[in-house]
């Protein structure tokens, strides 16, 4: 109970990537890999409030620890980290320099995003959504939280360690998900030895193409002070995710998803539904709206990594747009637009 | 080989020199070319090559910084009565002398872009998977051509690329289906995305970018998505 209990302080997606953690502490595994395990620090109850300046390291003991060692310290270190940092995000062949800043207030997690360059745009985020991962809810992340969850990201990608880095002036594991089929991209990422936060990451195609790389230049670990997650600009936009559950009882389904992608929320949105599925890494949005003849187009838009395939379906003799966004390839975004029907 | 072949053959490297698409093969020749100082032909070179960049700065509508009036006045000249540059050659020496030290440095930088250009697209095949196979590449041909993420720009000249792009960047790149009929069904379907089609792309992708910030596996990449495509309120 107090495991669940804290986890539940967390996204349920780094529960997930938590839980492919939890394999490396096995105590017939923990000896292998280190070998006087520090009990205290490595049960699984100290997850979330594990103090980053306790984690060992050193090059020995990076060296011994599996690639699923540090996806599941990079998962707890994005939830519950508190940095801010400059970082670059080339992205379209642009490079652009964005302020970032992550703290978390009374177990949520408050975002602040601010470009430094280009068109002034700011994003503050806060309240994600702890209190809707009850049990219960028919759509909720918690359905990651499985046996089959947990074995989900490694059964859908190889996780291979490919050597170490220094980026922003800190040593980083470099890690590569290669995706086992072509539903998926490819994700590096070099995660910080000492905390796990996700220091460089890049998506890659098939072709081992660079989709787009955002990196640290200045990380600061120091503790977010409550002005720094005050918006800076008048126009920035507040993004409060905690007010909606996202688990209504969708009207339309799929009747293909790409393997081991699962819904992980629907919600209502201006004139339609959208739905959510994640394979653990990777996220698309499914958009069914009656937005009327003007948005008759069939076809892509590409813009980064992000896809977004346009179709249309007819149902119950109404004409409903379907467009499928996400960071996967354009084929599968357009398979699974086609793959949308209404429940009768 | 007669000369008037070789002259054009440079002409035709340089301007895919100047387009950023020079081969190896080209660059040396014109590297060459200009080490054979003192002949015609260079000079005809450093003359094509400063009217090309001036032309082409032209038709970009940037403004071109002040120009030394012995160029430009021997840039009329050369559009005006382009045969007559070789029939007075000892004005036109005077008159390349100087140009010609102040483009020898630009010329070698832009043989350093053009390497540069393709140190970093050898960077980005190291991440080539192994695994790949054949029915991969094929379905991911049909991904738009875009420009995958670089280092640096494209070269193209050695011209920094325009400010105002910035806010067509932003856009999503838009391509219709093709095999199926835009007649389908009696609803005319557009080819040239609209702007209300724009803001609806542009709509969603920030909504999924949302969503997929609360997954949390990303960190806050997914915000940076977000933020990217935000338009200034109007």
């Amino acid at each position: 109970m107090l495991k669940l209990h804290q986890m539940t302080t967390s996204k349920a997606n780094s529960l997930l990537l938590a839980l492919l953690f939890l394999p490396a502490f096995n105590p017939a595994l923990a000896q292998q890999a280190s070998p006087p395990p520090v009990s205290a620090q490595q049960a699984p109850e100290q997850l979330p409030n594990q103090a980053p300046e306790q984690v060992e390291s050193g090059s020995e003991e990076t060296a011994t620890r599996s690639p699923v060692y540090w996806l599941g310290k990079m998962a707890d270190a994005v939830t519950n980290l508190e940095y801010r940092g400059l970082v670059t995000y080339e992205h379209v062949g642009m490079l652009e320099t964005l302020e970032v800043i992550h703290g978390v207030r009374g177990g949520e997690q408050v975002e602040r995003v601010r470009y430094l360059s280009g068109t002034p745009r700011e994003l503050v985020s806060r309240g994600q959504d702890a209190h809707c991962r009850r049990e219960g809810s028919p759509l909720s992340r918690a359905g990651l939280w499985s046996q089959m969850g947990q074995q989900n990201v490694q059964s859908l990608y190889h996780v291979l360690q490919r050597g170490r880095e220094r980026v922003a002036d800190r040593d980083a594991v470099v890690l590569e998900l290669r995706p086992k089929d072509v539903h998926r991209l490819g994700m590096v990422v070099s995660v910080h030895e000492d905390t796990g936060l996700p220091l460089k990451s890049m998506l890659v195609n098939p072709n081992g193409q660079v989709l787009e790389r955002y990196q640290f230049v200045e990380l600061d670990l120091s503790p977010v002070k409550d002005e720094d997650l005050v918006a800076k600009s008048p126009d920035a936009r507040e993004s409060d995710a905690g007010s909606d559950c996202g688990s209504i009882v969708s009207r339309w389904q799929l009747r293909w998803v790409p393997p081991g992608f699962k819904p992980v929320a629907s919600r209502e949105i201006d004139q339609g539904e959208l739905l959510v599925y994640s394979d653990g890494l990777s996220v698309f949005t499914v958009f069914v709206q009656a937005l009327g003849p003007e948005m008759n187009f069939n076809g892509r838009a590409v813009r980064g990594a992000t896809v977004a395939y346009m179709d249309h379906v007819v149902f119950d003799k109404q004409r409903y747009t379907i467009t499928v966004v996400g960071e996967i390839p354009v084929q599968t975004a357009q398979l699974v637009a086609r793959s949308v029907t209404g429940k009768h | 080989m007669s000369h008037g072949n070789h002259q054009q053959r440079l002409n035709e490297s340089l301007s895919a020199l100047m387009d950023g698409e020079a081969t190896e093969l080209e660059i040396q020749r014109l590297l060459k070319e200009k080490g054979a100082s003192g002949s015609v032909s260079a000079d005809g070179l450093d003359q094509r090559w400063s009217r090309y960049q001036l032309a082409a700065s032209v038709m970009r509508g940037e403004a071109v910084a002040p120009v030394d009036l012995g160029l430009a006045a021997s840039i009329s000249a050369a559009i005006d009565d382009e045969p007559a540059l070789d029939v007075r050659p000892e004005v036109a020496a005077n008159d390349v002398q100087p140009r010609s030290r102040w483009w020898r440095p630009l010329s070698r930088g832009a043989v350093a872009a053009t390497v540069a250009f393709a140190a970093v697209l050898g960077v980005q095949q190291l991440q080539q998977p192994v695994t790949s196979g054949g029915g991969e590449l094929v379905a991911e041909a049909e991904r738009p051509a875009q420009q995958p993420v670089q280092s640096v720009p494209r070269p193209s000249g050695f011209y920094v690329p325009a400010l105002n792009t910035r806010s067509v960047s932003t856009m999503p790149l838009v391509t219709p289906e093709q095999q199926r009929g835009a007649a389908q069904q009696g609803v005319p379907m557009q080819l040239v995305p609209s702007p209300e089609l724009m803001r609806h792309l542009n709509r969603v992708m920030i909504e999924h970018s949302e969503q997929a910030a609360q997954m949390g596996s990303q960190g806050m990449v997914p915000f940076a998505r977000a933020t990217y495509g935000e338009q200034p309120p109007e």
